[in-house]
């Protein structure tokens, strides 16, 4: 008996609780859902005139402006025009301001509006650029890739793209396609790395040039990112290689000579990134400041253009690294690529002590001065 | 047993007339009156967890010896509180050595102390640095072996002997392979400056290994090889003694990080700042500088055959 009561006692404890747990969880949910509700205008500000509207609705209303574009009478239907039609309506709803992010997602549902209204297919991504941008593409025997390189940049408003073919024994000619905005330039013999990139940013016309290598396919939104960081008035667009680098003790000699040389420039925020890792995107400026000749040897046009002042940043990060395709020359502890790019940071480093000094923008407080300071009592 | 119980009885005998409470009472009223005056006048409590009381320790006198192998070099500037125990260790490290204490720019009698324990004591009045005053004790040194340490930290006997044993075993640089905490993304600018020196001079193995971490030791080859003056800026020292063929090797661990006393004053978000940073990376740079003019514009390395003549 004094078992069954114990027993039937403990139930009703259980049920007391569990009423009063649903209870309270169900008050809970009540008030979460109103706070949910009244959070939703507390989004992080997107832009002077689009702070506190979401995503969503921005997104609704370019697809909406894009359709109206496509929709109206009389003009030609077409990449062009829809580049022009965005970057009017960027301009007047102040979207060209807002974070890449979000005037991506705004490009997007733009030109999927346009393409909806006028049953086009193939469409650019519409960007808001003030200035021509010109991409420059080094290939040597990169057939098997180089189509797909093409594809995505055909993708964006570009100017014009120019592809530097060198030393090609397969069919990298042939593959590329005959496009109004593609230059080809062909060169029997191989140029060396990087040399191709210089001759292409001395025939490029564009105020922004983009570089990417043929022997890897970066996605056209990625490459947008560039473009939108040179036309809002940097110089040196890199690309953010730190997240995919190890910890310090497992990085190469190459990472650390990359870091070791925007130390020495005085820019610490730029860490390991360089002009070496493509893609990245220069200004009309820059290549005017450091000569189309200094970006043969990358971390030197990187030297110089950090030395005489102009803005580097890094505005995405595209994972290279794993891309990359892998030869014998490229792999592996001390290969001769990255010897040939350690080499390259010394020569930056003497090309920028000539001007600068030796010790560059390291102070030049004596040791006696400095023992003063350290030890004095 | 009676006649243990008879002990017990005894021991319990009283002489009657007198009780306990008639001959003890007056004895204990007076002891408890001067436990309680005692107690007014608080008497300190006896702390257990005090650290036990300082005495100045008996240290055996140092011997210069009159013709010694190992020269220890120790700049000193306003160091009296470690001098002492690092003259200590130095006096045990090798029978026949010397120590050298270069005094500069010292004002709080660090000088009359080393003298005091036997370090031979060179006087200079304004301050060196670290660098220069062990070029300063170098070129005192009269032994074929050169071990520099600094007064300002307290490294074990035990701990320096590796780098002399290295040296007299035919090694040229004996560095501390000491190479900096290493663990996040981005280095100290300090332990980057010397990871990438020793990746350019082509020895990666150094690591982060320098010649401006103590203890090190050098031969006295190597010291005429590198010059006295290269010793005043250690990575330009280090980069010479590698470039020069001389045998440069890490042979020993001192995490002297841990011992280093912080210094420098508190910069941006409560990080510390110290200018000694910007001295020690302008110094790789000086050794870099030196390599470029020895081994050309590219220190060296290849260019992998780029065409430089194609681009105008």
């Amino acid at each position: 008996m004094v078992m069954v009561t114990r027993q039937k006692m403990k139930v009703r404890r259980k049920r007391r609780s569990g009423s009063s747990a649903r209870l309270r969880g169900g008050a809970i949910r009540r008030s979460s859902g109103f706070s949910r509700k009244g959070r939703r205008g507390v989004r992080p500000s997107t832009g002077r005139r689009y702070a506190g509207i979401p995503l969503q609705r921005l997104k609704a209303k370019a697809w909406a402006a894009g359709a109206r574009a496509a929709a109206q009478d009389g003009a030609e239907k077409g990449s062009p025009q829809m580049q022009a039609c965005f970057q009017a309506w960027a301009q007047a709803e102040r979207v060209d301001q807002l974070p890449f992010t979000a005037l991506l997602t705004a490009s997007l549902a733009y030109r999927r509006g346009y393409a909806h209204a006028a049953g086009l297919s193939k469409m650019w991504i519409p960007l808001p650029l003030k200035s021509r941008a010109s991409a420059i593409v080094t290939a040597s025997n990169e057939e098997q890739t180089l189509p797909a390189v093409l594809a995505e940049l055909r993708k964006l408003p570009l100017h014009e793209i120019i592809v530097v073919l060198n030393g090609c024994d397969d069919a990298s000619f042939t593959v590329v396609d005959r496009d109004p905005r593609i230059t080809r330039l062909s060169f029997p013999e191989r140029l060396g790395h990087d040399v191709g990139r210089a001759i292409g940013a001395a025939i490029a016309t564009g105020d922004i040039l983009l570089f990417t290598d043929g022997d890897m396919c970066v996605a056209a939104e990625d490459l947008a990112a560039f473009l939108i960081a040179i036309d809002r008035g940097e110089d040196l667009a890199l690309n953010d290689l730190t997240p995919h680098l190890p910890p310090f003790s497992q990085q190469d000699e190459v990472t650390r000579c990359k870091a070791f040389l925007n130390l020495a420039l005085g820019h610490p925020e730029l860490k390991a990134n360089s002009l070496t890792a493509v893609p990245n995107a220069l200004s009309r400026r820059a290549v005017r400041t450091v000569g189309t000749a200094a970006l043969i040897v990358p971390p030197k046009a990187q030297a110089l253009a950090l030395v005489r002042g102009l803005k580097a940043g890094a505005p995405i990060s595209v994972d290279v690294i794993r891309k990359n395709r892998l030869r014998t020359s490229n792999s592996g502890a001390g290969n001769a690529v990255a010897r040939m790019i350690v080499g390259d940071h010394l020569e930056a480093l003497g090309e920028v002590m000539k001007t600068e000094g030796v010790r560059l923008r390291f102070s030049t407080i004596g040791r006696s001065e400095l023992a003063k300071v350290r030890n004095a009592r | 047993m009676p006649h243990s119980s008879g002990q017990l009885y005894v021991c319990r005998y009283q002489p009657p007339g007198q009780s306990y409470t008639e001959v003890y009472a007056p004895v204990l009223s007076r002891f408890w009156e001067e436990i309680d005056v005692v107690k007014k006048r608080k008497r300190p409590r006896i702390r257990l967890n005090r650290k036990p009381i300082q005495r100045p320790k008996v240290l055996p006198r140092l011997v210069n010896h009159p013709d010694p192998i190992v020269s220890i070099i120790i700049p000193a500037m306003n160091e009296r509180a470690t001098i002492a125990s690092v003259l200590r260790e130095a006096g045990l490290v090798h029978p026949r050595s010397e120590t050298i204490v270069v005094v500069n720019g010292s004002t709080d009698g660090t000088a009359e102390l080393a003298e005091a324990c036997g370090a031979h004591v060179i006087h200079v009045p304004e301050p060196l640095g670290h660098d220069v005053g062990r070029r300063v004790g170098a070129e005192a040194a009269r032994g074929q072996v050169l071990l520099f340490i600094d007064a300002d930290m307290v490294i074990p006997a035990r701990e320096l002997r590796p780098f002399v044993n290295a040296v007299l075993t035919g090694v040229d640089v004996a560095l501390n392979s000491y190479s900096g905490p290493v663990r996040g993304k981005v280095a100290h600018p300090v332990v980057l400056a010397k990871h990438v020196l020793n990746g350019v001079l082509q020895r990666p193995d150094l690591r982060g290994a320098s010649l401006t971490a103590v203890p090190h030791a050098m031969s006295r080859t190597a010291v005429d090889t590198v010059g006295l003056d290269a010793l005043e800026v250690p990575p330009l020292a280090l980069a010479k003694a590698i470039r020069l063929g001389l045998n440069v090797q890490p042979v020993h661990t001192v995490p002297v990080g841990k011992l280093n006393p912080a210094r420098g004053r508190i910069g941006k978000k409560g990080s510390r700042v110290d200018p000694l940073t910007a001295l020690v990376a302008g110094d790789h740079l000086e050794a870099i500088h030196w390599l470029l003019l020895q081994q050309g514009p590219r220190g060296g390395y290849s260019d992998l055959g780029r065409q430089r003549g194609k681009v105008r």
